[in-house]
């Protein structure tokens, strides 16, 4: 599985063209809630102080996202900014804060980031959430922020997502662990949803 | 095999007259073709900065790099300098792989070889791209 990373932390990373060239900088992340995918990226200009672009990087140009920059196959591939809002409009600034609940109506946290996996799928694979009580039994500390896998089932509306129940028993401290704990959840999903012969 | 930083400071020299054009400064690289693109010089006595192509070479000696007579002097400003010794590596998923120590290539044809970063060697095959960011590497 490829390597995980936090959406926070993608702003300010440079995008690169396969020529070498750094065209700009990743401003936000706009994400396509109900496809749980990234929609693209808005752009600021490539020095640390340069204002916004009047361009975008649709996630369908992306040529991978890595460690240290996205790549891309070159400057032709920057779009409107409308090719990458409009679509990300319906969930963009509502999922970072909306409420997390269990499709068996427990509110387990709150948004405080996504989590999106390196490479070329643009996947959402989970959330970093302030916990609340309900999710850390036995745990003796009051609130934490933990990861947790979205599954495949994923539910989004304006004020709250509704994840599985049994994704909650897949929670992670921190993106190291959480990459096994979304793998293992992904395998009993697919257990759960192909019948055994 | 050559390593870039062997003929760097290299005087260049006429073949024919002798003059002393200037020292070895950097390389450019022909991304396309995998070969040194061009050699460019540091300007020496008021000389202009100027880049000889490969082929105008006419041998890379111990102590000096031979160059044909009457072979023609870019002495145009090159585009956008590539200062190729210490750019970043960056494979073309976006992952850093260290900085290029050195070029190795062939001192007959041209042909990059490798590129030695702190990381290990990268053949030279590898390339896809070198701009002013990056260089550029096939995930191997």
């Amino acid at each position: 599985m490829s390597e995980l990373m936090s959406a926070r932390d993608l702003g300010g990373r440079p995008v690169v063209t396969l020529g070498g060239e750094a065209v700009a900088r990743v401003k936000d992340t706009v994400f396509d809630g109900p496809a749980g995918r990234v929609a693209g990226f808005t752009l600021n200009g490539r020095g640390l102080l340069a204002g916004p672009l009047k361009q975008s990087l649709p996630w369908s140009a992306v040529h991978s996202l890595g460690r240290d920059a996205v790549m891309i196959l070159s400057r032709g591939v920057l779009a409107e900014p409308a090719a990458v809002i409009a679509r990300g409009e319906a969930a963009h600034g509502r999922v970072l804060g909306a409420r997390v609940l269990t499709d068996g109506g427990t509110e387990v946290g709150t948004v405080l980031d996504l989590v999106v996996e390196a490479g070329i799928s643009g996947r959402v694979v989970g959330f970093r959430i302030a916990a609340r009580q309900s999710l850390e039994s036995g745990s003796k500390r009051r609130r934490r922020k933990v990861y947790v896998p979205r599954g495949e089932t994923l539910a989004v509306s304006g004020q709250a997502l509704v994840i599985p129940a049994d994704a909650t028993r897949f929670v992670a401290d921190d993106l190291a662990g959480f990459a096994a704990q979304v793998e293992a959840f992904r395998l009993r999903e697919a257990d759960r949803t192909e019948p055994t012969p | 095999m050559t390593l870039f930083s062997e003929i760097r400071g290299l005087p260049v020299v006429t073949l024919g007259e002798a003059n002393e054009l200037g020292v070895v400064r950097s390389l450019t690289i022909d991304v396309v073709s995998g070969l040194v693109g061009q050699v460019r010089l540091s300007p020496t006595r008021g000389r202009k900065e100027m880049a000889i192509d490969w082929s105008a070479l006419h041998v890379i000696g111990p102590d000096a790099v031979l160059v044909r007579s009457g072979a023609v002097l870019d002495t145009a400003p090159p585009p956008a300098p590539v200062e190729i010794l210490g750019v970043r590596v960056l494979t073309e998923d976006g992952d850093e792989r260290g900085t290029v120590r050195d070029i190795a290539f062939d001192a007959v044809t041209g042909r990059v070889e490798k590129m030695c970063t702190a990381l290990g060697d990268i053949p030279g095959d590898r390339l896809v791209g070198l701009g002013d960011y990056a260089l550029v590497v096939r995930t191997g």
